[in-house]
């Protein structure tokens, strides 16, 4: 038995969560070095200390009477680098976001956007936005019709394997794979109708990359993908009850197939605005939560944000990578996500059977 | 107070529910008011479950549902589990959230989308675990938890909902007889405090024990609905599970119990009589009845336990009003009784003055099977006399112990067969002899 004092400190304690704070603080701070490190380098190496005042004045934070940087310096780091580098951190935080909150409300650790097809159905509503000239009449055709693409994909798949109520991973997993094949088939169908200049115009879709990315691309998707991350992280309670399935969650007031309807709305949302402008970029959103999971534990108020902030650091450190690794030569951010994410996810397969583990 | 006394806690009227075309439940209409602890019992099948899901709207149910006077309708899900708390059978929780974490979701239809939990919620939470005793699990995984830990953990969850109405499904499916009595000594308190608990529960023992009306539902309809001893019943307990019932009262306990017949062989046309007496030829009988054997039994004390327990088989029983002995009319009755009998079983049984005369009436046996599972003279309490009938009865009768007793029926009763003349003959003659020197003193 405790003692009176004891028991006011033990139900305190749940919610102290002073292991996950440090978490998220060191994720704070990690991210923003590994942002000025990956603005620093490349071809022509900023020292650090120069790329933080460019990236400070230029920001408006600080002015100089005679800037101790030149021109070239500002452009490349200003102009080049630190728009990529944004728009990696806000491409890998939605990834991951989106991944963690379909991870909770399928209470699988498998569950990714690219899996349930969302990716697949934003692609295509891109190409269509290219084949019907969309594009060259508003920057912001592409993004909307990417992500009606992806919630029309994601409804497709969750009416499938959701029947009154109940619904079956397996069955999600497999009508996944089916509608994806079919919607990937009506993308390539519609691409042999394109010119040239479209097919290119298409091409950073078919795999993922961040060259080339400006700060036009920043402002087309930063305030709605915030808001949608937003959006995602309020659903945090409700997805921890969630966690206790179905009927438990219904039990204490909440409606589980509503709920996971705007959870299914907001994670395409976050996950088609991401993609309209980097492509497809596999595995963030499925291992980055998982490794957060194991590390802050289940609780969604502190693993969604944990979860946003290491894709961020993630997709950086892998953009970083894809540029230095043979320079001069650039690969692709997502060749090195894959190569790194495909290996993980065998390898919770092998442990998901190991443990006897069904999907 | 007085008005909200004639409002029922909970209603239903003619709540009707199908899957797929199947009627689960048919037209339910049930009113359960303050401080009552409902049991729902019925066969697998019956729609404990289904009417406990329809309760709380999981289910969509056709017909009405009254909430304190208020359509449940015309609630939210949260103005629902304010309302009422439910404990489902087997949750599977495998994320590892700490166990008072999973308490305190049960303050979830008390806030607000953004409201954080409160100081009070902390409270509440906290004395919900106290109550259960799981407070010392707080900051452990649930998924770490036993059987047992986790579901007063649930049970600690639905306590902090803090609901009027509690609904319990099967709540002790897999728990240990202690855990068991536990919840239901939880539940039991809850509903003299003043809560209304609605339990489905399997066991009939421990519903008769704790609950204040019992509903037993068969095919979706209330068979029967009231309190534990008129609803379990012999007859409706048969009735709603198809299997011939026995609903009597434990003579250790006072408490309600249930027995079940379990044929382990056919019935055979074989008539065996047993000699009992002080609880020596209960279990006798039982085991001979349940293996299809034709049963009589005598001549028992009104008053003995063995007596109460011919009745309740139904058995045959030659019977003698208490302390009045054995007569010589009784005695005739008993003997006619042996000899239209195969085979006789003589108890374990204590020997006094007043069952002398069923050791004198077990000589009249065709076949005698003598149980011995203490030795003779321990059990003799007549200076001798009865020993040296039983010895006699001992040279021509096989000994066995209760354990053995069903093997060596049938293999007394298959020799019969085979050496029936010589044997019967034998016998004749010394029981010719015999019985005449008995019956003269």
């Amino acid at each position: 038995m405790l003692a009176e004092g004891d028991k006011r400190r033990v139900m305190q304690n749940i919610k102290a969560h002073s292991h996950e704070k440090k978490v998220i603080v060191l994720l704070v701070l990690g991210l923003l070095l590994v942002v000025v490190v990956a603005t620093a380098l490349g071809a022509v190496t900023v020292p650090l200390n120069k790329t933080v005042e460019i990236i400070l004045k230029d920001l408006g934070v600080v002015k100089f009477e005679q800037a101790p940087f030149s021109a070239s310096q500002e452009a490349i780091i200003f102009f080049v680098r630190f728009p990529r580098v944004v728009v990696a951190v806000l491409v890998g935080a939605a990834l991951a976001l989106a991944g963690a909150v379909m991870q909770g409300m399928f209470r699988n650790p498998l569950a990714d956007p690219g899996i349930i097809g969302i990716s697949s159905g934003a692609s295509l509503g891109a190409v269509l936005a290219i084949a019907w000239g969309l594009t060259a009449k508003s920057l912001y055709f592409m993004p909307l019709l990417a992500t009606a693409g992806a919630f029309m994909a994601a409804l497709v798949i969750y009416g499938l394997s959701a029947r009154g109520g109940k619904f079956s991973v397996l069955t999600l997993v497999l009508a996944g794979i089916a509608v994806s094949t079919f919607i990937g088939a009506l993308t390539s169908l519609t691409l042999t109708f394109l010119n040239e200049y479209q097919v290119r115009e298409y091409l950073f879709w078919s795999v993922g990359s961040l060259s080339g990315r400006r700060w036009e691309h920043v402002r087309l998707v930063a305030l709605p993908v915030l808001i949608s991350m937003l959006m995602l992280m309020l659903f945090a309670r409700d997805l921890n009850v969630l966690l206790l399935g179905e009927e438990e969650a219904q039990s204490v007031g909440l409606n589980p197939a509503k709920t996971r309807k705007w959870l299914l709305f907001f994670a395409s949302v976050t996950t088609a605005l991401a993609v309209s402008v980097s492509g497809h970029i596999a595995f963030v959103g499925l291992i980055v939560p998982h490794v957060m999971r194991l590390l802050v534990g289940p609780d969604h108020r502190v693993l969604l944000p944990a979860s946003a902030l290491a894709g961020a650091l993630f997709l950086v450190i892998c953009d970083l990578v894809a540029r230095i690794v043979v320079m001069p030569l650039e690969i692709e951010v997502g060749i090195v996500t894959s190569l790194l994410g495909a290996p993980y996810f065998l390898f919770l397969l092998y442990r998901a059977k190991k443990e006897g583990v069904s999907l | 107070m007085a008005g909200a006394e004639a409002i029922p806690r909970l209603k239903t009227e003619k709540l009707t529910l199908a899957f797929q075309g199947k009627p689960v439940l048919k037209g339910i209409d049930l009113t359960v008011r303050a401080g009552e602890f409902l049991g729902l019992i019925g066969p697998n099948g019956a729609g404990k479950t289904t009417l406990l899901k329809c309760l709380n709207g999981i289910y969509p149910s056709q017909g009405k549902i009254w909430l304190q006077g208020v359509d449940l309708k015309n609630l939210t899900e949260k103005e629902i589990a304010v309302r009422i708390g439910v404990m489902h059978q087997n949750v599977q929780v495998t994320f590892p959230f700490p166990a008072g974490e999973v308490v305190l979701m049960g303050r979830y239809p008390h806030l607000k989308r953004l409201q954080r939990e409160s100081g009070q919620d902390y409270r509440i939470a906290r004395e919900s675990m106290e109550y259960t005793d799981t407070l010392q699990f707080a900051q452990r995984p649930i998924s770490e938890l036993s059987g047992g830990e986790r579901q007063r953990v649930l049970f600690a969850k639905v306590l902090a909902q803090e609901p009027e109405i509690i609904l319990l499904d099967e709540p002790t499916a897999s728990l240990d007889i202690r855990h068991q009595e536990q919840i239901f000594q939880y539940a039991g308190v809850l509903a003299a405090q003043g809560k209304t608990v609605i339990a489905a529960v399997h066991d009939l023992k421990i519903a008769a024990r704790y609950c204040t009306r019992l509903v037993l539902l068969k095919d979706g309809e209330i068979l029967a609905d009231g309190v534990p001893e008129g609803v379990l019943t012999s007859e409706n307990v048969s009735e709603a599970y198809g299997v011939r019932a026995l609903v009597y009262r434990n003579a250790m306990t006072g408490l309600m119990d249930v027995y079940l017949p379990v044929p382990k062989q056919a019935a055979k046309r074989i008539r065996l009589h047993v000699i009992g007496g002080g609880g020596s030829g209960s279990d006798i009988m039982r085991s001979l009845v349940e293996h299809g054997y034709e049963v009589s039994a005598g001549v028992l004390s009104e008053e003995d336990s063995d007596f109460k327990c011919a009745q309740f088989f139904g058995i045959d029983c030659v019977s003698a009003p208490p302390f009045s002995g054995i007569s010589e009319a009784v005695l005739e009755h008993n003997v006619r009784k042996i000899q239209k009998a195969q085979l006789t079983v003589l108890g374990n049984i204590y020997f006094g003055e007043s069952n002398l005369r069923n050791l004198e009436a077990a000589l009249q046996a065709p076949r005698l099977i003598l149980v011995e599972d203490d030795f003779p003279q321990a059990r003799d309490f007549t200076n001798g006399k009865a020993l040296a009938l039983y010895r006699t009865l001992r040279k021509r009768a096989r000994v066995t112990t209760s354990a053995g007793l069903i093997t060596t029926v049938e293999e007394v009763l298959a020799q019969g067969d085979r050496v029936d003349g010589e044997k019967e003959a034998d016998a004749a003659e010394v029981f010719g002899s015999e019985r005449a020197v008995l019956l003269q003193t």
